[in-house]
């Protein structure tokens, strides 16, 4: 991304939504393209070429995850799920076919923008292959297979650093429990989270100053976990 | 006929004759038969009309044969005797009347006492059945041994549908119409109809009283539904517009500003606008989970989950709310996971932290601990605020119950906040409670959550680590 302004599409069927998102998106030097439809969001998609699209599942022709479904065939762009209410299964579902985040309406453009912005470095940060992660105090050298907390280096089961090495190479996004489980173990145990919930209580102990309180290892509740951007550490600070 | 009455009153009988026959040799008795009135007279008292009788005749059998001349022979030969024969029967005949239908008072008053005791017995079992199907087992159980069948209550509408072909159908009817029909396969009458009719009365006024009682609280139910969609109405028409308002308020204002306008107002303005409508949107989430609960739609999804995880998002979710407030965390690294619905739990913690943010002063402290206490894990939300009066504390879970803020006016808010965290605890299988110390001692949220049997996990997973 060197002068190119990032093009995003945003796809809801309410006009004061698409509205205010285009004059808050072009505020902050982005280009913006509007849908109204499943239908519309599609052509846009395909001949518009956006960076990111914003998608609200709402919409009057098609459900919202159809799109992304039919996105996801051929597209790795960053996808935003907009909702109304936060409804754990949608929340799931969204993210199992591909979502890189989940807005609850009503959200803040602030929250938004500092979101946007995180997915589109993550998505060039992917697209390099940089292999080492750093985070607070926390880095992760995947070429080496290093751990560190605070400049010391900690000792993980084989178990413990693969969890850690799916969560790094998504940092930033939501990893589903079934996402995590199948990663570390197969297809073994898709279903068996409370497996999963042992494991990242014993990684935090490892990498968290207080593991009641993370910094580095999110819970989403119901969804899944998140290991946080540097950015997006900052935004919580 | 039983027999043993009436070969007890020949005993009698014969006992009579020989004290009689040992009575003649010591002395001459002309009138025996006067002997032989107290057999009757027992046989009547204890066995009734027909084993008197029986008596009676075995003693002027006895007389005539033993004692009046010619003995050993039914003939009697002393028209004195054959008069006394004849007094004695008649005497017997009454006295026997007489102490047979004395025996049948007493024995009708003593079933009497029986069945009072029983319908006694019965009147109580009705009067603390809890539910309706309680209520049924007590009547049948009751009834069945009376009719001396298997009986079964039906409500009076579905009687017709029910009850099949050529049972007996016997209707109970309340005060205020038919409440019941019993029906029963075909026999002969109940053994004791007047027992039997009390039992079904009593039967029918307590059904008759069981759907009293179910239409009041239903009436109470709807009562108390109106009484909250007026408490509804009220908190949208204040609660939800003052915020409206001020956004509004604040919106034409920048708009009036056009272009030039002081840049310090309208970030004042601005900032307006967000806050309120961030309020905006907390109240509709209250009223909407209200509404939820109202309407019995929280189905807990229950999953065995870290309390910490649950913590930690509520704590994320209200950081801005909490703003100064200095937030200690005191969960211990060991504790149990509980089988918990996630959100429904982290709503209920977000309600408590709210509320806390909301009372206690700025930059006071506000500590979450948890410890394990007798298969519980105990969970206390402690503030610093201003406290609760002990007369208070019950009501504050009360929907649309709003404590004193800082400054005597009611905190702003719905009111709804906690009521709707106790719908979520005990959705949960939890209970929650406020303690206080009293004004100005701050305030205790205790939510106790069971410890469940599979929560030791650990260790299965430690082997495959």
């Amino acid at each position: 991304m060197t002068e190119q302004r990032a093009r995003i599409l945003v796809v809801d069927d309410e006009p004061q939504i698409r509205r205010f998102l285009r004059l808050g998106l072009e505020g902050h030097g982005y280009d913006v393209l509007e849908a109204g439809s499943a239908e519309a969001a599609t052509r846009q998609a395909v001949g518009g070429q956006p960076d990111l699209v914003v998608l609200d599942l709402g919409l009057p022709d098609r459900e919202g995850f159809e799109v992304l479904k039919e996105l996801r065939e051929w597209s790795r762009v960053p996808v935003f799920v907009l909702s109304v209410r936060s409804r754990e299964g949608e929340k799931v579902r969204a993210f199992e076919l591909g979502a890189d985040d989940y807005v609850v309406k009503p959200f803040g453009m602030a929250e938004l923008l500092a979101r946007i912005k995180a997915a589109l470095r993550r998505n060039v940060a992917a697209e390099s292959g940089e292999p080492l992660f750093d985070v607070g105090g926390l880095q992760v050298d995947l070429s080496r297979r290093l751990v560190r907390v605070d400049d010391v280096e900690v000792r993980l089961s084989p178990k413990q650093y693969r969890l850690l090495q799916i969560l790094v190479s998504n940092a930033g996004k939501v990893v589903t429990h079934r996402q995590l489980l199948t990663g570390i173990w197969g297809s073994a145990h898709p279903d068996d989270v409370q497996y999963l919930r042992v494991f990242v209580r014993k990684l935090r102990r490892r990498i968290e100053a207080d593991p009641a309180r993370p910094r580095y290892l999110m819970t989403e509740l119901g969804v899944g976990y998140r290991l946080r951007t540097p950015e997006q550490l900052a935004a919580a600070t | 006929m039983r027999a043993a009455p009436y070969l007890v009153s020949a005993a009698a009988v014969a006992v009579v004759g020989l004290a009689g026959h040992a009575l003649t040799r010591a002395m001459p008795l002309p009138h025996v038969s006067i002997l032989f009135i107290a057999a009757v007279v027992t046989s009547a008292a204890f066995w009734g009309f027909g084993p008197a009788l029986f008596a009676a005749l075995l003693s002027v059998a006895c007389e005539s044969y033993f004692f009046y001349a010619p003995i050993f022979s039914f003939r009697v030969a002393d028209p004195q005797h054959i008069a006394d024969l004849a007094a004695f029967i008649l005497v017997a005949a009454f006295t026997s009347r007489l102490a047979a239908s004395m025996r049948a008072r007493t024995l009708e008053a003593q079933r009497r006492q029986e069945s009072m005791a029983a319908l006694l017995v019965f009147s109580e079992k009705l009067a603390l059945a809890e539910s309706d199907a309680e209520l049924h087992a007590v009547i049948l159980e009751h009834l069945e041994p009376v009719f001396g069948r298997p009986l079964s209550l039906l409500a009076p509408g579905d009687a017709a549908a029910a009850a099949p072909q050529g049972r007996r159908i016997e209707v109970l009817a309340g005060p205020h119409g038919p409440v019941g029909v019993l029906s029963a396969p075909p026999a002969g009458p109940a053994a004791d109809p007047d027992y039997a009719r009390a039992l079904l009365d009593r039967a029918a006024l307590a059904l008759d009283r069981a759907r009293l009682r179910r239409e009041v609280a239903e009436a109470r139910v709807k009562a108390e539904g109106e009484a909250l969609r007026d408490a509804l109405i009220n908190s949208v028409s204040h609660d939800l517009q003052t915020p409206l308002a001020a956004i509004l308020g604040s919106a034409t204002t920048l708009e009036s500003f056009g272009a030039q306008g002081n840049a310090a107002r309208q970030r004042d303005l601005v900032a307006t606008i967000r806050e309120e409508s961030e309020r905006l949107a907390s109240y509709i989430d209250n009223v909407l989970e209200l509404t939820r609960i109202r309407a019995g739609r929280i189905a807990p999804r229950l999953e065995l989950v870290e309390l910490a995880d649950i913590v930690d998002a509520a704590l994320r979710r209200k950081g801005k709310a909490l703003g100064s407030h200095a937030v200690r965390v005191e969960l211990p690294a060991e504790l149990p996971m509980l089988r918990l619905d996630l959100f429904l739990m982290e709503h209920a913690l977000a309600n408590v932290l709210d509320n806390a943010a909301k009372y206690a002063p700025a930059s006071s402290v506000l500590t979450v601990g948890a410890r394990v206490e007798g298969g519980e894990v105990v969970l206390d939300i402690t503030d610093q605020g201003p406290g609760i009066a002990a007369a208070d504390l019950p009501r504050v879970f009360d929907p649309f119950y709003r404590g004193a803020g800082p400054g005597e006016r009611p905190a702003s808010g719905t009111g709804l906040g906690l009521s709707i965290c106790r719908a979520f605890v005990q959705a949960n299988g939890g209970s929650v409670e406020a303690l206080s110390a009293g004004p100005g001692r701050g305030t205790t949220l205790r939510i106790r959550l069971a410890v469940p049997e599979g929560a030791a996990l650990e260790e299965g997973v430690e082997a495959d680590d």
